[in-house]
């Protein structure tokens, strides 16, 4: 279908490209500014306390101290980190700093000095007495009658029951399934624990404020969601949101951890207090403890079919770790539900039951994939189990029960984004291809064939399938500036947020492609509040979709601009000109250039600007869907598991920039990657992590990483731009199960619980007797 | 930071006289991590990359200052495996063999490789002259050696009659810039005698006397033989439980380890 496209469909280079391969200072962190105050943090050594006093006399009174923050005279009020819609689905359960501290890392104090080093020289001299409470550091501690309570402050809002440790819960019953399970033939449950693991962005984040020539606070910051993140920040600090603008320059990588306000309140509040910049920036190991993490899950999935391997029944009871705050805690675990069951309609009888738990350990947040990644892996394993209960060929079991084009599934309508869902019928659904191509290009018969092997190293080949959406329906808005130059270029200013992704690129290449343009004429302008319109901004792989249909509906409502005018220089009619090559050319081959048109619109006559200003709020949310191959090794005396080859057969839609969206999903499979093998949070019995470095946390390196081969296999939305639906996340969810049900493949032995360490494997390969 | 770059050994020794607290800088992947990190503040610094003594790689005498990358090329198998794995590229080319001694960390991975082959340390001063340590006199736990204030380490000695048959194998989380789990090298002689050092599974490089003795007898070790010797290594090393593993992942890893490098000796 993409061949009908000139610009979007190609793999053009990213906008920024350039800049970013010279160096350019192009980063939140490379602004310079005169007289800037450097913000350092305090962090609660203990996982559950009480402040009983604070003591930040001997801080404040060293000489290069401007100011110490902390609870004592700072704003009280609560709010949730979360950067998500208004009204936030998040509890507001946070504050800027509170007088109880709820684990490792959480925020006690801040001073702003005259240099990094000072400012931290500064944190040694403040004196904190604090009362240490127990502390709950699993989620069976903080479910166990009696268990610490760990929002007990009676200012906290939207938390589902604090008494009891319960951040959000949801139960969703679609037919009845105990009955159902009694009718099928073959029924198989299973439980799997996630853990703990880390964005690890290249860039950490880092956030710079000053005032501007007419007092107004300007934050430059790294950031996913620069409106959400204006407004909150308007909020805590009770400011007019027109004194704030938010600036997002490049980025080095978010997925999710910068969807939400950590530095941002504080940094505001020492400019606003003192006047001058200020600069904060998290150390590796602030990262990893102070950000944000992926929420760890445990959730037991229960699956039945009946004789001829079709679903009939589907439980999942899902628990999630939310940490000491309740960021992301309600949508991901309905993610968890609605990014996964949907895929299997076949199955009438469904029930979503979960809940999200304080517990005094770090926070979850955002985390690319978000919800469909920890509940992927129970449920594609579940699967894989039933397939072969069924002595079916895992393939043909997802052939059997995947959604088609034209159908639905009842959680669409049922689970929402922490409020009941959007009904919708699947328009664009390419199930069938992805599994015959990755299949065809994994070599998945032959490899499945091979006699198990015998010796120390054993091979073994897993799938699963995959969705995600795009975006969020009837919350999510992006929109959209185009204003057109007297060159016959034009500025595409959008409030959407290139987080290095290369959204900028793309959506460039959809004003281009409308307006009959090259990409190089469009100069592409985001994330800045005071010039760019209004965007939810970077999350729930919404940017291509969302946003791309708010710049194709600017383009079209300029192309209407350009005709017209045009059509008067031709002396002919709107309706019977076309744009191409810069032209704008009558039925007869007469033609103007876009530079004539627009110089006549600005000196000419009936003078105007043209431009326009368009938005989209996605009525429904088309899934992306994927199939996933893995093959491994797996050395069974030492539990070391190496994946050999994968393969991701993707439909996206259409690829608005085919090299860009493979990145994507390569990017996404390296991540996945780690968290199946490599990546977790280690912890001291006091609930402090052991190994925030990324030396001791282990990402995969390239040695680590097999061939990922990407197949973006042809599909159509009609609802998105162009055709487009999203990418940015579905990658991930495939490597956890793909490798389990590969190890078991090799083996004959079922990992339960991600990361698969070699000490891990080990074990439960010599539970089982083998090795 | 006052920081000295002598140009000659004599130079150095001189330096390290004159600041006999100073803190020795090789290839500083391990030093600037302290000082990065740890806080670490050294007052002196003598630079030792410019002492071409320290460079020399001949005749059973390594130097000092040789890098992993100049080590995966050197003409002792053992050592060259063990050089491949260290870190990445970047740190291969800084990285100093005397500095994996300096360090003394158990999970140093040249440190197996010496113990196997009973390899000399040479140290030397302005004040004691130079002497030679046995390797194990010169480790002495973790992270802790027997240099002296005033001393720096020449190089080391490898005895002159090693057999080609020499292997390095580590265990460790992933496949590149990982510290060991557990690490071991293996030497075979022509008339059967075997030596087997291990890595990260005690307080320093471990030799396992019973296994080496039991194989060392065997002229052509059977399958099962091989694997008494692995299961005599796992007796035999002393791990203890960390962040990275526990101790008893570590003893049955060893154990396998040492099997499978008996087994590529043998092939
Ligand atoms: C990212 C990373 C990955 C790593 N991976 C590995 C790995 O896989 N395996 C491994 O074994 N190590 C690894 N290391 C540790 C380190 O690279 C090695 O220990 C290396 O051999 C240290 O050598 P250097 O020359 O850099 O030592 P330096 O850092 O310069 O010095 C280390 C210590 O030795 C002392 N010293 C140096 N030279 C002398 C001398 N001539 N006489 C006396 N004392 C001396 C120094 O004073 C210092 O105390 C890694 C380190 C990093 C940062």
């Amino acid at each position: 279908m993409s061949d009908k496209f000139e610009v979007v469909g190609t793999s053009e280079r990213k906008v920024d490209g350039l800049a970013l391969i010279t160096g350019r200072p192009v980063f939140a962190g490379d602004l310079d500014l005169p007289h800037t105050l450097h913000l350092a943090l305090l962090a609660s050594p203990h996982a559950h306390a009480r402040i009983r006093r604070i003591d930040a006399g001997g801080a404040a009174r060293l000489p290069g101290v401007a100011l110490v923050l902390t609870h004592e005279n700072t704003p009280s009020l609560r709010f949730t980190t979360a950067g998500q819609g208004y009204p936030e689905p998040s509890p507001y359960d946070a504050r800027m700093f509170d007088s109880k501290v709820r684990f490792v890392g959480d925020r006690v104090a801040v001073v702003a000095a005259e240099s990094p080093r000072l400012a931290r020289e500064a944190l040694s001299l403040i004196a904190v007495d604090y009362e240490v409470l127990p502390a709950a550091l699993s989620l069976d501690a903080a479910l166990a009658p009696g268990a610490p309570v760990i929002h007990d402050e009676a200012d906290a809002e939207g938390i589902w029951d604090a008494p009891h440790n319960l951040a959000a819960a949801l139960d969703v019953a679609v037919g009845d399934t105990p009955a159902a399970f009694a009718e099928c033939v073959a029924v198989v449950e299973t439980t799997c624990e996630t853990q703990y693991a880390q964005h690890a962005p290249l860039e950490t984040h880092v956030c710079q404020s000053y005032l501007d020539d007419n007092g107004r606070l300007v934050l430059y910051t790294s950031t996913q969601v620069p409106f959400h993140l204006r407004r909150i920040v308007a909020r805590i600090l009770d400011l007019p949101i027109h004194r704030i603008r938010v600036v997002k320059p490049r980025i080095g990588g978010g997925f999710g951890v910068k969807q939400e306000v950590l530095l941002e309140d504080v940094c505001a509040l020492v400019t606003m207090r003192t006047g001058r910049p200020a600069r904060w920036e998290y150390t590796r190991s602030e990262e990893f403890v102070s950000a944000r993490t992926r929420h760890p899950f445990r959730i037991r999935v229960k699956v039945g079919a009946r004789e001829d391997g079709v679903l009939h029944a589907i439980e999942m009871d899902a628990i999630q770790n939310t940490g000491a705050y309740g960021t992301h805690s309600l949508t991901v675990l309905s993610n968890a539900g609605s990014k996964t069951l949907p895929l299997y309609n076949k199955a009438p009888h469904l029930r979503f039951t979960g809940r999200s738990v304080y517990t005094n350990l770090p926070v979850g947040g955002a985390y690319r994939g978000y919800g469909g990644t920890q509940a992927s892996f129970p449920l594609e394993t579940a699967l894989d189990r039933l397939a072969e209960r069924l002595g079916l060929d895992p393939v043909e079991l997802r052939r059997r029960n995947h959604i088609g084009s034209g159908e639905t599934s009842p959680i669409f309508a049922e689970m929402g984004e922490g409020r009941e869902g959007v009904p919708m019928i699947i328009k664009s659904c390419a199930i069938p291809e992805c599994l015959n191509a990755g299949m065809e290009a994994f070599g998945w018969a032959h490899k499945r064939a091979r006699p198990r092997d015998t010796g120390p190293v054993r091979r073994g080949v897993g799938m699963s399938l995959h969705m995600q959406g795009s975006g969020i329906p009837l919350i999510d808005m992006g929109a959209a500036t185009i204003k057109m130059n007297d060159d016959g270029s034009f500025h595409l200013l959008i409030g959407a947020t290139d987080l290095g992704t290369g959204s900028d690129t793309i959506l460039g290449q959809i004003a281009a492609e409308v307006l009959g343009v090259r990409l190089e004429q469009i100069v592409v302008y985001s994330s800045d509040t005071d010039f760019t319109p209004f965007d939810t901004g970077a999350y729930a792989s919404s940017t291509t979709y969302v946003t791309g249909k708010a710049v194709e509906r600017a383009a079209r409502e300029v192309e209407e601009q350009i005709r017209r005018v045009a059509a008067v220089m031709l002396q002919t009619e709107a309706g019977a000109v076309q744009l191409g090559d810069g032209r704008v050319i009558a039925p007869d081959g007469r033609s103007v250039t876009l530079a004539e048109v627009c110089t006549r619109a600005y000196y000419g006559a009936d003078q105007f600007q043209i431009g326009a200003t368009a938005s989209c709020v996605p009525e429904e949310s088309p899934p992306p869907f994927m199939a996933s191959f893995a093959e491994v090794a797996v050395d069974v005396e030492t539990g070391q598991v190496r994946v050999l080859d994968y393969v991701a057969a993707v439909d996206c839609g259409t690829p608005i920039n085919p090299r860009m969206a493979e990145g994507q999903v390569e990017g996404a499979v390296a991540n996945g990657i780690g968290y199946a093998l490599t990546e977790e949070y280690l912890f001291t019995p006091g609930g402090k992590v052991r190994n925030a470095d990324l030396s001791r946390y282990k990402i995969p390196r390239t040695l680590d990483l097999p061939p990922i081969r990407v197949i973006l296999v042809d599909s159509y939305e009609p609802t998105g731009p162009m055709g487009a639906k999203s990418i940015a996340e579905i990658g991930i969810n495939g490597p956890a199960p793909s490798i389990a049900n590969a190890i078991y493949h090799a083996t004959g032995v079922r990992l339960a619980r991600t990361p698969f360490t070699p000490e891990r494997v080990w074990r439960a390969l010599r539970e089982a007797g083998i090795g | 930071m006052q920081i000295l770059r002598p140009r000659s050994l004599d130079e150095a020794l001189d330096a390290l006289a004159a600041h006999p607290g100073a803190t020795l800088l090789a290839g500083g992947t391990d030093l600037m991590v302290q000082v990065n990190y740890q806080g670490r503040r050294p007052e002196v610094v003598v630079a030792l990359r410019r002492v071409p003594e320290l460079l020399q790689m001949e005749d059973g005498f390594v130097g000092a200052g040789v890098t992993w990358s100049r080590l995966t090329s050197a003409p002792w198998p053992g050592l060259a495996q063990a050089a491949r794995t260290v870190g990445s590229p970047q740190i291969r080319a800084m990285g100093t063999l005397g500095g994996n001694l300096g360090t003394a960390s158990p999970a140093g991975d040249g440190l197996p490789f010496l113990a196997a082959v009973g390899a000399g340390v040479e140290v030397a001063s302005r004040a004691g002259g130079r002497r030679t340590l046995a390797w194990d006199q010169f480790l002495v736990g973790p992270k802790r050696n027997s240099l002296q204030p005033g001393e720096l380490i020449l190089g080391v000695r490898l005895p002159t009659d090693l057999p080609q048959r020499q292997e390095f194998a580590k265990v460790g989380a992933r496949n590149a810039m990982v510290i060991s789990i557990a690490s071991a090298c293996l030497v075979r002689f022509a008339d059967g005698a075997v030596r087997i050092a291990l890595g990260s599974v005690g307080p320093t490089p471990l030799r396992a006397p019973r296994a080496e003795a039991m194989i060392s007898a065997d002229k052509h070790p059977s399958p099962a033989a091989a694997a008494e010797f692995g299961r005599l290594v796992a007796e035999e090393v002393r791990p203890i439980d960390d962040h990275r593993s526990t101790a008893a992942y570590r003893r049955h890893a060893a154990g396998v380890i040492a099997r499978r490098l008996l087994e590529r000796a043998l092939a």
